[in-house]
């Protein structure tokens, strides 16, 4: 996106500049050709200029010669007439000049020739009339109608002179005019020229000021980046290495060759030598792959064992990959780190996880060993007396009864020790098997597990709503069945069990204690003989038991059981005694588990 | 059923001498009307199913836990053959691990007696499950009311 932007803000650029390039182009030719015009005004300027004196000098000449001829008549002095002939030579040199005017400028042609005529007439007129004053049978009266003549034809050529110049003189000021204009437009291009060079000349060295900074810029990031990879390497443990699969130029980084055990400054930096440090064992499998890879372009990711100086053995990780360079070769990137201390670490790990793993099986093994094979020649012991009792143990002497009855309590004893280690080990386990339950829907099961014990001690159970939650199902029930087993066997004498089991609100207390308010909370509360406060803690310890009368048979494990539950459902679990008025069990569970 | 006419004819396998015997008591003490054929062990039990002029049984009490062949393969290959497609299969074990209970529902057993520790109780379930409404407890396939609490 960003790539887009900068790639069409260079091409906006060089639109921009070639559409400059194209005025400028259009400026410079119109200013050559303005330049053309006024120099064709100037000198049409000038030609007219020249054309008027030599035109006027033309008629001094003519009207010099005239006099001359005038005062020669009126003094009859020959003076004069010497003077007559320096201005004959002048109007010659004038008419030769206007020759070539009339070269350059061709409609003169027309008015130089009727000049020439002209003055041809002119001069010839003059020469009669010098003829005819200079003859010695003078005729003034002849005189007079030359020197008439003259004079008319002086006027005469005085008006078409008159005229020329005239002429000249407004072409001179219309040119002027045009000049004029041809000068403005001229500065008008000159200006937009000057303004657009500038412009050019701004821009560009605004781009190119900040194209350096931007250069200064990546170039102080890269120099930054190598010294940080650098440091990096040093401190991370690694070390990298390339090779040019054109060049089949390898190098390796300082700390790669540190991490060899050497100084980059005295080491010989080939992939022979390196490769000498690889272990014997790894070496010819670790080339042929690397060989490979140069061949088939492949990513590789290899664990070598290196025996680096002082032969130690160190375990590396290598990952190399494949990019190309500036110059669109390929190039095969490795960087390698030093894993001899996770490796070792991890090796450990797996020795001790293995042994666990062997424990947890001797533990299964145990528990299947208590849950099946203890059972089974208990169960027979329990299956004997019951047919004894139910056959033989009239014919019993008394003191046989009682030691009978001692058999049949010890042996129902070991039962529920047996089935409460059962209860205990799989809690320990903690089966993850977590589900969305109503709870009142698993006192169904409860209480039909519980019935003949209710019955028999005549209790009253009231089941309050309780809430839906995420629970191990078998594990909650075990934990309710305990803690209504636990009431039942600790109610008073004579007094009719009654147990209570409702769902209740945190107060602040216990939701600044359990740091949370997204527990749930159930009580279970029996009116029991109840214990002492004091010894709250204890009864959730495995096998110990606060009553030690016969009457009360526990086997120590039912509340540990309990424990376990909450906590594998990230509860908690506390006890209120009040002892002789009743018992009291708080259990917390997460709202969400 | 038709107990009153035919005697029911039921069948036991079970590799623990004292739990047959208990079973035999337990059997002769209902007073049903029933003939009790009575297997040591599963090869036993198989090389009497496999014979094809022998009486089709009513029910077979399976225990689990048994050398050689066990109760599950004898499970498996009972269920395999569709002659039985009709019996009812009451396995009867001391274990009562998940694991067993499941594998045994998935088998095709009709229901799972966990052996009881007293004599009367063994009574009591032989009697519930000889006497048990059979038709309910196949077609349903209940996991709930797979695993018989006494």
């Amino acid at each position: 996106m960003k790539f887009l932007r900068k790639n069409q803000h260079a091409l906006l650029l060089k639109i921009a500049l070639a559409f400059i390039i194209v005025i400028i182009g259009y400026l410079t030719t119109m200013f050559y050709f303005e330049l053309k015009n006024l120099n064709k005004y100037v000198s049409s300027i000038a030609n007219s200029n020249e054309i008027q004196i030599e035109f006027e000098q033309l008629s001094s000449s003519i009207s010099n010669n005239e006099n001359c001829l005038q005062s020669f008549i009126i003094s009859k002095d020959s003076s004069y007439l010497k003077n007559h002939l320096i201005f004959k030579n002048q109007i010659k040199n004038h008419l030769i000049g206007l020759h070539h005017l009339r070269i350059k400028i061709p409609e003169l042609k027309q008015k130089t020739d009727s000049l020439n005529k002209l003055i041809n007439q002119r001069l010839y007129l003059f020469d009669k009339t010098l003829k005819t004053v200079t003859n010695n049978n003078y005729n003034s009266k002849l005189q007079n109608t030359k020197l008439l003549e003259s004079s008319k034809y002086n006027y005469y050529f005085q008006n078409f002179i008159g005229k020329i110049i005239d002429q000249e003189a407004k072409k001179v000021l219309f040119e002027q005019n045009l000049q004029k204009q041809a000068i403005k437009s001229l500065t008008e291009t000159i200006f937009i020229l000057a303004v657009l060079s500038l412009l050019i000349f701004i821009v560009s060295f605004y781009k190119m000021n900040f194209d350096l900074k931007t250069v200064i810029k990546a170039n102080y990031e890269l120099k930054f980046l190598n010294e940080t990879f650098r440091n990096a390497e040093l401190i991370a443990g690694l070390g990298h290495w390339e090779v040019n699969l054109k060049t089949k130029k390898y190098s390796y980084s300082d700390n790669y060759i540190r991490l060899l055990g050497f100084e980059p400054e005295n080491f010989d930096s080939t992939l022979k030598n390196v490769s000498s440090y690889i272990h014997p064992e790894d070496r010819e499998r670790m080339l042929k792959l690397h060989q490979e890879s140069l061949i088939n372009k492949t990513p590789t990711a290899t664990v070598t064992r290196f025996l680096v100086k002082n032969e130690e053995i160190k375990y590396f990780k290598n990952v190399g990959n494949f990019i190309k360079n500036s110059k669109g070769e390929d190039v095969k990137i490795a960087v390698s780190y030093d894993i001899t201390h996770q490796y070792l670490n991890t090796l450990k790990l797996e020795e001790s996880n293995k042994k666990l793993l062997e424990i947890n099986a001797e533990l299964e093994s145990f528990n299947s060993i208590v849950s099946h094979d203890l059972q089974e020649p208990l169960r027979k012991i329990q299956m004997f007396i019951s047919r004894l009792e139910l056959n033989e143990v009239n014919k019993f002497s008394q003191e046989s009864k009682d030691y009978f009855q001692k058999i049949r309590v010890s042996a129902n004893r070991m039962q529920n020790l047996m089935v409460d280690l059962v209860n205990y080990t799989r809690a320990l386990k903690g089966g993850k098997a977590f589900k969305t339950t109503n709870l009142n829907e698993l006192f169904e099961g409860i209480e039909e597990e519980l019935s003949t014990n209710i019955e028999e001690k005549n209790a009253i159970l009231t089941i309050g709503k309780l809430p839906t939650l995420n629970v191990i199902p078998f594990q909650i029930q075990q934990l309710f069945i305990n803690l209504i087993t636990n009431s039942l066997k600790y109610s008073k004498l004579n007094v009719n069990p009654k147990i209570e089991i409702f769902e209740q609100k945190l107060d602040l207390e216990e939701i600044e204690n359990l740091k949370s308010d997204k527990f749930i909370k159930i009580i279970v509360k029996d009116n029991g003989i109840g214990f002492k406060q004091e010894y709250a803690e204890n009864i959730f310890l495995l096998f110990k038991r606060l009553e030690t009368e016969l009457s009360y048979a526990g086997t120590g494990l039912g509340l540990a059981i309990c424990k376990k539950i909450v906590e594998n459902h990230q509860g908690h679990i506390k006890a209120i005694g009040n002892l002789n008025v009743g018992a009291e069990f708080i259990i917390y569970l997460p709202k969400t588990v | 059923m038709n107990q009153d006419k035919t005697p029911m004819n039921i069948l036991l396998a079970d590799d623990d001498e004292d739990d047959r015997t208990f079973f035999n008591d337990a059997i002769k003490e209902l007073k049903m009307n029933n003939k009790l054929t009575i297997f040591k062990d599963g090869e036993e039990l198989m090389d009497y199913m496999s014979d094809p002029d022998a009486l089709i049984p009513h029910i077979l009490f399976l225990d689990l836990n048994m050398p050689c062949k066990t109760g599950h393969d004898c499970l498996k290959e009972i269920r395999a053959n569709p002659r039985f497609k009709d019996l009812s299969i009451a396995i009867y074990s001391t274990s009562s691990s998940e694991k067993d209970i499941e594998d045994t529902f998935i088998g095709g057993a009709n229901v799972y007696i966990k052996k009881p520790s007293d004599f009367n109780k063994l009574k009591k379930v032989i009697k519930d499950v000889v006497n048990m409404n059979w038709q309910y407890h196949t077609s349903g396939l209940n996991k709930e009311t797979f695993f018989f609490s006494i």
